[in-house]
């Protein structure tokens, strides 16, 4: 098995990694259920005992090096590890049923792992991952692996999935690229490697590929293709190729100085997506001019969302990274393939029990964060912005609108300070939404178009499932017409209209999108300054030459080769 | 011996977070800590015990605390419940 092999997955993260394979799963294949000699007890004892202190000190470590939901999370990982049930039926284990400390803390951490996945609660389902890292982190301390020492810089990654923190971490170990067996294109982790700068593949079916640790591996996230044991020239092929994107990167990051104008002079305003303080870095490193989007759910899943004071501290640490500029913050949008702790499974979960659905069922939850996002708007006046998320209807806007005077006066009577004209904005994802925007204009001040939920709404396609993963057209007229509708509504009003969504991340598209007339874009702060050089470089009248032709389309083909065709 | 039934009142139930405070709070003190509940006990002192409990909002639970103080343990761990885990 020497010959070079290539595959594909989905693209996720864009850019070329070379490097050395690392498997992640493979280090655990080696647990077996061998009864030990009396004489080793002792020694398998104090293996086990070493594995978890060495395990805590790394997690302290890491805590000691991470804020808000990441060091909450290693948190939660220590708590688990001064366990004294884990740690009991462990040594038990050992010492009664002789086992060696490997297999002793496999099958332990698995007991619990099985409860877990077969709970009711789906929350506690959700948790079996956090355990599965801990058991294979413990079992690695105990065979004394050290996970630093084992990744090296320039490693591409191969994994079935890889939790938030995992690639948090792996990016701190330089790490030359991801390939996931797994993984949905919005999933935290997709998210984070985009901000983080890491190639990632994913859904790429690497496990039947026989792929060993230490191979050579190349792989393009801008193509999803993964090749293993390449040929000297491609080698040298990719190797240039890197550099030259790297050397377009650098060059793109000098546009972050210009002025945010159109080779004709118009302006535009280029944001930034956050949902992890760790990419907030690169709000000024990348240009943004503020966040157009900021996630909240990550606190809802760290369990602090009933609680004010951590949030008002996210947000915070957001508009203070924003410089002077506006903090557009969503509210929750938990529900669909974002599932809270206790809901129940629904049979379609995407038209299901989500975002402002939600929202309004849990109340405390809403006045909660209402609460939240008035307190900071009084310490930041002007500053901050309200978006509502998964609107369907006209009357989800009013009884929302009920919820905020009810917050206000509470604020009044308390003396606290707020700003009284805080924007509204809905997101537009749902097509009833961009089909009525002319009439649900008048009761908002903006729309944010979130075009990755309108093309799956638009298509009926779920944009996760694999096998109608080929349908998912984020170009298809039909999300355009929609798009353009939305503009037409707005403008009966005079309110702006923003992109939030993976379109505004792709320069040409978003230069289609300027042609439509929307000015404002919100992204992933990775495609800032390659959209920013594509609006700078183009005229306004090209870009409506562009919206118009699209919207003449028949086909997401047609539409695929006359974006290609823009600029070229 | 002492014992106390409670009741979950977090609308989110016993999730990993209050979860979380009871076990440390437990942590602090010598007595031997268990839950009872749905005819299961567990040790109160083990986070993976309580969560997977799986306490939803509403449910009671039988608090049994044993050891020299006992009674301190009881008033804050209870006190705790009262307060919703109030966390900060």
């Amino acid at each position: 098995m020497t010959e070079r092999i290539e595959f594909n997955g989905v693209p996720a993260s864009h850019g070329i990694g070379i490097g050395k394979a690392f498997i992640l799963e493979e280090r655990n294949s080696d647990v077996n259920p061998e009864k030990i000699h009396e004489e080793d007890i002792d020694y398998n004892l104090e293996k086990c005992t070493r594995a978890f202190s060495k395990l805590k000190s790394e997690f302290q470590h890491l805590k000691n090096e991470s804020e808000g939901e990441v060091a909450d999370i290693v948190d939660a990982q220590i708590e688990t590890l001064k366990d004294p049930e884990l740690k009991k039926s462990i040594l038990r284990k050992i010492k009664e049923e002789r086992y060696e400390a490997e297999y002793a803390i496999f099958s332990t951490l698995n007991e619990f792992i099985h409860i877990m996945e077969n709970s009711d609660a789906s929350w506690l389902n959700d948790r079996t991952i956090d355990l599965m890292t801990i058991r294979d982190q413990l079992i690695d301390a105990a065979k004394n692996r050290s996970r630093d020492e084992s990744i090296e810089e320039n490693s591409v990654v191969f994994a079935t999935a890889i939790s938030p923190t995992k690639m948090i971490e792996l990016s701190r170990s330089h790490i030359a690229g991801v390939v996931m067996q797994k993984g949905g294109l919005t999933s935290h982790a997709v998210i984070l490697s985009q901000s983080l700068d890491i190639p990632c593949i994913i859904s790429a079916k690497w496990k039947n590929k026989r792929i060993k640790n230490g191979e050579d591996i190349i792989i393009d996230g801008d193509e999803g293709t993964v090749v293993v044991r390449p040929k000297e020239k491609e080698e040298v092929h990719y190797a240039r190729l890197k550099r030259e994107q790297q050397k377009n990167y650098k060059k793109e990051l000098e546009i972050v100085e210009k002025p945010s104008k159109t080779k004709c002079g118009a302006h535009f305003l280029l944001q930034a997506n956050v949902e992890f303080l760790e990419e907030l870095p690169r709000i000024k490193t990348h240009g943004a001019e503020g966040v157009g989007l900021l996630r909240t759910e990550t606190i809802l899943f760290q369990k602090t969302g009933f609680d004010l004071e951590a949030q008002l501290d996210f947000y915070r640490k957001v508009v203070e990274a924003s410089g002077d500029k506006p903090v557009t913050i969503r509210l929750f949008d938990a529900g669909g393939d974002k599932l809270l702790e206790d809901a129940e499974t629904e049979s379609n979960p995407f038209l299901g029990w989500r975002g402002i659905r939600m929202l309004l069922d849990q109340n405390e939850l809403l006045t909660n964060q209402l609460k939240a996002i008035y307190i900071l708007s009084g310490e930041y006046p002007g500053r901050i912005k309200l978006l509502v998320p998964m609107v369907s209807c006209n009357s989800e806007i009013e009884k929302l609108k009920e919820n905020i005077s009810s917050i206000k006066e509470e604020l009044k009577s308390e003396n606290t300070n707020f700003d009284d004209n805080l924007p509204l904005g809905v997101m537009v994802e749902v097509p009833s939404v961009a089909l009525m925007a002319d009439r649900l204009a008048k009761l908002v001040d903006f729309f944010s178009i979130g075009t990755n939920d309108l093309t799956q709404y638009t298509l009926a396609v779920d944009r996760g499932n694999e096998k109608i993963s080929t349908l998912y057209q984020p170009f298809h007229p039909a999300v355009w017409k929609l798009i353009r509708m939305t503009k037409e509504g707005a403008d009966q009003y005079g309110i702006p209209v923003t992109v939030c969504g993976e379109m505004a991340s792709k320069p040409k598209a978003a230069a289609c999108l300027m042609g439509l007339g929307i000015t404002n874009l919100s992204m992933t702060t990775s495609a800032l300054p390659k959209v920013k050089s594509m609006l700078c470089n183009h005229s306004l009248s090209e870009m409506q030459k562009l919206a118009e032709d699209v919207s003449e389309s028949n086909s997401p083909d047609e539409v695929i080769s006359l974006l290609e065709g823009f600029g070229s | 011996m002492v014992k106390k039934t409670v009741t979950v009142k977090n609308e989110a139930g016993l999730h990993a977070r209050p979860s979380s405070a009871l076990v440390k709070t437990a942590s602090k003190y010598d007595s031997d800590f268990y839950i009872s509940m749905y005819g299961y006990k567990v040790n109160g002192k083990s986070i993976l015990g309580v969560m997977t409990l799986a306490a939803e909002c509403g449910a009671e639970m039988e608090l049994i605390l044993e050891g020299r103080d006992e009674k301190e343990a009881l008033d804050e761990i209870s006190q705790l419940f009262e307060n919703e885990f109030e966390l900060h």
